[in-house]
């Protein structure tokens, strides 16, 4: 059976990789269903949504297009997202695959300072290096892998652990290889699929991280984001619900949809080495 | 001569990424009760299948046609009445770890097999479960009962798991590459354990096995086995002695026993 | 000139609170072109030996001289280039090979790694080891698990000559084998060492292929040698109990051959 449509057999998996692609699809296209600047003022101020049809959603305290910054926020949720995640699983597997596979003292090292960052909770440390460094989009993005790369260290570690004993890690020790080639070339690539698996929870986390610094208004500035759609319409919450319960269902939506999608996969994956 | 289970065509065919593998063509053998009987040929020749039908533990890729008939002295209608596995027929395998539970005691392990095939109670079980383990001389067999697989040696573990196969008194007793992983001295100790308890309970074997040399002093009758067909049976003296086939000769020449002519002759390095 | 010189090569592990001492004093030595063979039961500390010699694990004491040069002082990049000269051969060749490679890239490695060939020259290389071995160029671009066990082996073998080593360390290398294949897979070896002069140790515990292809033998027993000598007269005629007891245990077709 193809992957996709092993992947696609679950119910699940479908429900997710349609909310994904809904989102992946607003992202995309905003900059072409909505070329202005979304932050532009578009009409009268509160318009409650269905009541307009060229402002669909209405439109916030300043007359802003809901509909258009809902679709540019996507962007916003989606970039940080993927890149914060990226860049964890990136950190995490290099510092535990070190850690793993060189053991004793720079284990010991590698070791102490996750245990440094992972006591820390996550979002107190981004809040903290945001508040300290400025708010970019740049730095959100550092902020939030900041604090989630040691879970995927943890997980790169014990299986290069295991790894790193195998038959096939001595074979290229005798031939020669360089050990730091050994431990990027042989042992990551194998150590990597329990790792990946945690991506869609990373996502997902990221996501939300990011719409709660946005909420805080340590998001970047410049940006259309939900978090900071969701705190402008806190204000007239009474009034006007919908300028948060709009930005704040597409969150819940685009979370549901990463973590499903992301439990698809792990499944697929599962199944398929599972048959071999 | 009485039969104890006959198979009569059986054809097996496993299933995979689509297309059929025939892992056993039209296999006709007898197992007479009370024999020991090896099978042998060389990976992928459908040995495993072979014990894997008889003891109706095929996975759901797999088809089959033909039959095997069993003819179980217990049962009353002594017709083709499946045969239970545990109770009537007893299993061990290459790896005695795969087999045993890493983290139930050893003793709880062979304790369960009495207790769900003979109806008796857990301490009736458990008193089995240490005369069993005296039957297949596990030094100190009060303390092995507590213990878990991983603090046995290998060879101490293949004696639990052939233990926990015949706790049940199965008729058949199928010993899959079961001295494969064992070093030469343990794997004649289990030989000789094998041997001594199918004598005393009166079972029949079926010894898988690739090692001719081995099956053959173990075993009455050999059955060779070459791409899922049966190619050759006959009496131990017999097939060592004078095989029919061109391939059963090959295996018997291949075997480097202590007597073989050194390889090295022949290479000409000595000098 | 000896090629190895083992001396008082002693290494031990902890287990929990009991040391196990698996090598304990164990000196020998080889010369080139030779094989011999390490035999004796499970756990007798066999593999152990192997790594301690290939510098896979670090000895607790001992020496080791090989051709000529004290190996235990090499470290880093030297260590790394006398590589080239000392290969192993593993007993099952589907855990020795990274899961994700092809052939080409397993015998890409040595090549590229020591830069025995250019670039451009190596499938010529990789096409010409694999026919040393007895294999096709055409297995090149497969995946190591989509080979048969016996091809896997004659992969390895071409990929611990193609540094043209002086020594191979084989661990069980054929014990996993069809007995079918396993005779080419000796053969091959023999072959080898006749053409090239190069010398094996050879782990096993079947005595009966000990003694078709290996010139003398050592019979290790809880990490000690335990007898040592002659592959032919040694199992012929043991002297020590545990070379007696492998001896009777192995398992004889003439019993029952007329
Ligand atoms: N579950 C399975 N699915 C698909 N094919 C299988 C399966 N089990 C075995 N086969 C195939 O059936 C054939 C016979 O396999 P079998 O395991 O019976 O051989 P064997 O004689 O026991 O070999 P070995 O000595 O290696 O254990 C082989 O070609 C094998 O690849
Ligand atoms: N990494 C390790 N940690 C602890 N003990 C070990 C380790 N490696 C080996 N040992 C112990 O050292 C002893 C020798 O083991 P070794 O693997 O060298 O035996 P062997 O002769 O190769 O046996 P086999 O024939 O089973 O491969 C054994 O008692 C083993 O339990
Ligand atoms: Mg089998
Ligand atoms: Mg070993």
């Amino acid at each position: 059976m193809s992957p996709l449509r092993c992947f696609l057999r679950t119910p699940e998996a479908v429900a997710g990789a349609i909310l994904l692609a809904a989102l992946i699809a607003m992202a995309l296209s905003a900059a072409l269903l909505f070329p202005g600047d979304p932050q532009a003022i578009a009409g009268p101020a509160l318009l409650p949504p269905f009541q307009d049809w060229s402002l669909p959603l209405g439109t916030d305290r300043l007359g802003r297009d809901v509909l258009a910054e809902l679709f540019h926020g996507a962007r916003t949720s989606l970039a940080v997202g993927l890149a914060a995640a990226a860049a964890a699983l990136a950190i995490g597997s290099v510092v535990g695959t070190l850690a793993g596979f060189a053991g004793g003292l720079v284990d010991e090292v590698l070791m102490r300072i996750t245990d440094a960052f992972q006591t820390v909770p996550g979002f107190l440390l981004a809040l903290a290096f945001v508040s300290v460094v400025g708010p970019s989009l740049g730095i959100v993005v550092i902020a939030i892998a900041l604090g989630t790369w040691p879970g995927p260290a943890r997980v790169a570690r014990a299986e290069v652990l295991s790894i790193r004993e195998r038959d096939y890690v001595a074979g290229a020790r005798v031939i020669g290889m360089h050990p730091l080639a050994i431990a990027f070339r042989e042992v990551l690539p194998n150590a990597l699929p329990p790792v990946l698996a945690m991506s869609s929870v990373i996502v997902a986390a990221a996501i939300l991280t990011e719409a709660a610094l946005s909420f805080l208004g340590l998001g970047d500035p410049n940006r259309v984001t939900w978090g900071g759609m969701i705190a402008e319409g806190r204000a007239v919450l009474r009034t006007a619900p919908f300028l948060s319960i709009v930005p704040g269902i597409a969150l819940v939506l685009t979370v549901l949809g990463v973590y499903l999608a992301g439990e698809g996969i792990v499944e697929t994956t599962a199944v398929r080495r599972g048959l071999s | 001569m009485t039969a104890l289970a006959s198979i009569r065509d059986l054809t097996v065919t496993y299933r995979r990424d689509g297309n059929e593998v025939a892992a056993l063509k039209t296999i006709n053998l007898d197992i007479v009760a009370g024999e020991r009987l090896a099978i042998i040929g060389e990976s992928g020749s459908g040995k495993s299948t072979l014990a894997l039908a008889i003891a109706g533990l095929m996975p759901r890729s797999s088809r089959i046609e033909g039959r095997v008939d069993w003819l179980l002295p217990s049962s009353p209608s002594s017709g083709a009445k499946a045969p239970l596995g545990g109770r009537d027929i007893g299993f061990v395998f290459q790896d005695p770890s795969a087999s045993l539970d890493p983290v139930m005691t050893v003793g709880k392990q062979i304790a369960e097999v009495a207790y769900t095939h003979l109806g008796l109670t857990w301490p009736q079980a458990y008193a089995k479960a240490k005369s069993l383990l005296e039957r297949v001389r596990l030094p100190d067999p009060d303390s092995a009962l507590q213990a878990f697989p991983h603090q046995l040696s290998g060879g101490q573990k293949q004696r639990i798991a052939i233990a926990a196969a015949i706790a049940a008194g199965p008729k058949l007793l199928i010993a899959d590459e079961a001295t494969s992983a064992l070093d030469t001295i343990l794997q004649a100790e289990i030989v000789a354990l094998i041997r001594r308890l199918v004598a005393e309970d009166g079972m029949t074997l079926l010894f898988i096995s690739h090692d001719i040399a081995l099956a053959a002093e173990l075993a009455e009758r050999i059955a060779v086995f070459r791409h899922g067909e049966l190619l050759e049976l006959g009496m131990t003296a017999q097939i060592v002695g004078a095989p029919t086939q061109a391939y059963t000769r090959t295996l018997l020449d291949a075997h480097i026993g202590l007597d073989a002519a050194p390889l090295l002759n022949r290479a000409g390095l000595d000098a | 000139m000896s090629l190895l010189t083992v001396s008082n090569l002693t290494k031990s592990y902890r287990c929990g609170s009991k040391t196990i001492a698996a090598v304990d004093d164990v000196s020998f030595h080889i010369d080139p072109g030779e094989t011999l063979a390490l035999a004796g039961p499970s756990g007798s500390g066999k593999s152990t030996i192997a790594r301690l010699v290939l510098r896979l694990i670090e000895p607790d004491a001992g020496r080791i001289e090989f051709e000529g040069n004290d190996f235990l002082a090499l470290s880093g990049a030297a260590l790394r280039a006398r590589r080239t000269r000392l290969q192993m051969v593993f007993q099952d060749p589907l855990a020795a090979f990274n899961p994700r490679a092809t052939v080409a890239r397993v015998l890409d490695d040595p090549l590229r790694i020591h830069g025995i060939a250019a670039r451009a020259e190596r499938p010529r290389r990789i096409a010409a080891l694999l026919e040393r071995v007895g294999l096709t160029a055409d297995v090149a671009p497969r995946a190591i698990h989509e080979i048969s066990g016996g091809q896997r082996q004659r992969v390895a073998i071409a990929r611990a000559i193609a540094t043209k080593p002086s020594l191979i360390v084989l661990d069980e290398a054929v014990s996993a084998l069809d007995v079918s294949v396993r005779g080419q897979i000796l053969e091959l070896l023999l072959d080898l060492q006749r053409q090239e002069r190069i010398a094996y140790v050879f782990i096993s515990h079947d005595l009966g292929v000990v003694r078709a292809i290996a010139h003398r033998v050592v019979l290790l027993e809880g990490g000690q040698i335990a007898e040592s000598g002659d592959a032919r007269t040694v199992i012929d005629a043991p002297q020590s109990a545990i070379g007696k007891a492998l001896v009777a245990a192995a398992p004889r077709l003439n019993r029952i051959r007329p």
